[in-house]
């Protein structure tokens, strides 16, 4: 039991740099019980050690990667300051479970639209987050044969001119109004195809073409 | 101790050192590497590949719970054809106390039934650990104490997995960037033991070592000394980079002379090597380029025919 304690104490000195600063500050008080003295002795010794940060760093750069290339499109709208605090609030509540880059990145998605839900406003980042949702939703790994259901985003604003120039890494400004539905599902070569509907789903007025070249 | 290590030593102790295939110099798959790896096979003579990317893991509650990117396996498939495709796993998680991650090895048992690889290794670290009622995935290996009661964790998980394999099993030196205090045994004699007891074989990252040199003034020539290089079946090379005070692991280009050094001191001391495989990150290949990518692996084989018998190709 006590290398369990003591890896798992180890792991949250790398990811957590709040119990990183309670063990330099409060030593043994602040370790678990069903420790031995020796195990004691390392974990407060490598929470004083800078080794324990850069280790940290690379926790984080490896999280925060999956993010940055999973969402490309939400990290540009939100900018590197308004992202790092956003970031810092999601780590804060979820703790990395997976290697994989796809379910860090949708939990992500998930977080940011309660966030909405609950208040937070960032012009456009509705549309944004759950564009690039639908995406990564459309991407998951088939199990069997079953292709992903088809998914519809609800926009407010011009989709194009909208998300053509988050791709480039601009942040848009003055988007137009525009009530329009995105519609993408997968083709039968994998890749997503993107149709602009009108909001009242007239389908025969539909701008229909591949957005996919633009957006991804 | 000593005498209750080599008891257990004979019951999983390898046959004899089995003949590893000579097979040369290797490059690690990364996905932005492909149309370098389809049209500059000449100048490697297998691939590695972190069989954990090219799956989904969608977890232990789910069925099923690897999902293979079938794209991406046909590319290795076509690999295959032509040169050895050799796994290097990252999700083992081999030294986690908490658990053993069967289902894993069964995943990469399927692997094998297809692609007939001549080895596999994995790290010898943990990234799962358990926090509260669930399970945290660090992202990064952290090191295992060199203490017997880890030799003790270590070896019944490799017979397992010798068991479900009829392959060598390599496990790769860790990186550090802090040490840990009076540890039972210095990392050579612990992987020495760790050898004679699993019947495993090592991965001898040079790079690696060298990081733990730059960061932990680790003397590497004592290191190479104290180990028996004869469980040594691979070895990696790669390049890295400095943050905060810190020279990393970060696979992010040209191998530093200092392992170029190393390997030049070390490939004739491990009669039972398979291979020397470059490792580089994806995201580095553009700043890097065709062109030194290539010269790095030409300076891998000219030092691969110099010192190892059995040659497969003359030097460029």
């Amino acid at each position: 039991m006590t290398q369990q304690t003591f890896q798992a104490v180890l792991a949250r000195l790398v990811v957590d740099p709040t119990y990183r600063d309670l063990v330099r500050s409060q030593g043994e008080r602040a370790l678990p019980s069903d420790l031995n003295e020796l195990q004691r002795q390392r974990l407060i010794f490598a929470a004083g050690n800078k080794g324990i940060d850069i280790t940290g760093t690379l926790h984080k750069g490896f999280r925060l990667g999956k993010i940055l290339s999973m969402l490309p499109l939400t990290c540009a709208l939100l900018g590197n300051k308004r992202l790092a605090r956003e970031v810092d609030l999601f780590w804060q509540q979820h703790s990395s479970r997976s290697f994989y880059y796809l379910e860090e990145a949708l939990a992500f998605c998930d977080f940011i639209q309660k966030r909405l839900r609950a208040g937070l406003r960032i012009v456009y980042l509705e549309e944004v987050v759950e564009y690039e949702s639908a995406r990564l939703e459309l991407q998951q790994p088939l199990i069997g044969e079953d292709a992903p259901q088809p998914r519809q985003i609800r926009f407010s604003h011009d989709p194009e001119k909208l998300l053509v120039p988050l791709a480039r890494g601009r942040r848009p400004r003055n988007v137009p109004k525009r009530s329009c539905l995105l519609a993408g599902s997968l083709g039968s070569d994998g890749s997503i195809e993107w149709a602009i509907t009108p909001a009242d789903g007239n389908a025969d007025a539909a701008s229909q073409r591949d957005y996919s070249s633009d957006f991804a | 101790m000593i005498t209750q290590a080599f008891a257990t030593s004979a019951s999983h102790a390898r046959p004899c050192l089995s003949p590893i295939s000579k097979l040369g110099i290797g490059l690690a798959y990364q996905s932005p590497l492909r149309p370098f790896i389809e049209t500059s096979n000449e100048v490697f003579d297998f691939m590695e590949v972190v069989p954990d990317i090219l799956w989904t893991d969608l977890g232990r509650d789910r069925t099923p719970r690897y999902v293979e990117d079938s794209a991406s396996v046909d590319f290795i498939r076509q690999v295959r054809s032509r040169m050895p495709v050799i796994p290097h796993g990252i999700g083992l998680s081999i030294g986690s106390a908490h658990r053993f991650n069967r289902e894993h090895i069964l995943q990469l048992s399927g692997w094998y039934e297809h692609f007939q690889f001549p080895w596999h290794s994995d790290h010898l670290s943990y990234n799962l650990a358990r926090q509260n009622d669930d399970e945290i995935n660090v992202g990064v290996t952290l090191p295992l104490p060199h203490d017997n009661e880890v030799l003790d964790l270590l070896v019944p998980r490799i017979a397992e997995i010798r068991s479900a394999m009829p392959i060598p099993f390599a496990l790769e030196n860790n990186v550090y960037y802090f040490d840990m205090p009076e540890q039972d045994m210095r990392e050579a004699e612990f992987l020495n033991r760790l050898c004679e007891m699993s019947g495993c074989y090592l991965l001898l990252d040079l790079h690696n070592l060298y990081v733990n040199t730059r960061n932990l003034a680790v003397d590497p020539h004592a290191f190479l000394d104290d180990l028996d290089l004869g469980n040594v079946i691979e070895i990696h090379l790669a390049g890295g980079m400095e943050l905060d005070g810190f020279y990393l692991d970060a696979h992010s280009g040209r191998v530093p002379s200092a392992v170029w050094e190393l390997l030049d001191r070390t490939l004739p001391q491990c009669p039972n090597l398979g291979g020397v495989t470059f490792e580089l990150f994806g995201s580095w290949f553009s700043q890097v380029g065709e062109e030194q990518l290539t010269r790095e692996l030409d300076r891998m084989r000219n030092l691969w025919v110099r010192h190892q018998p059995d040659p497969k190709r003359e030097a460029r």
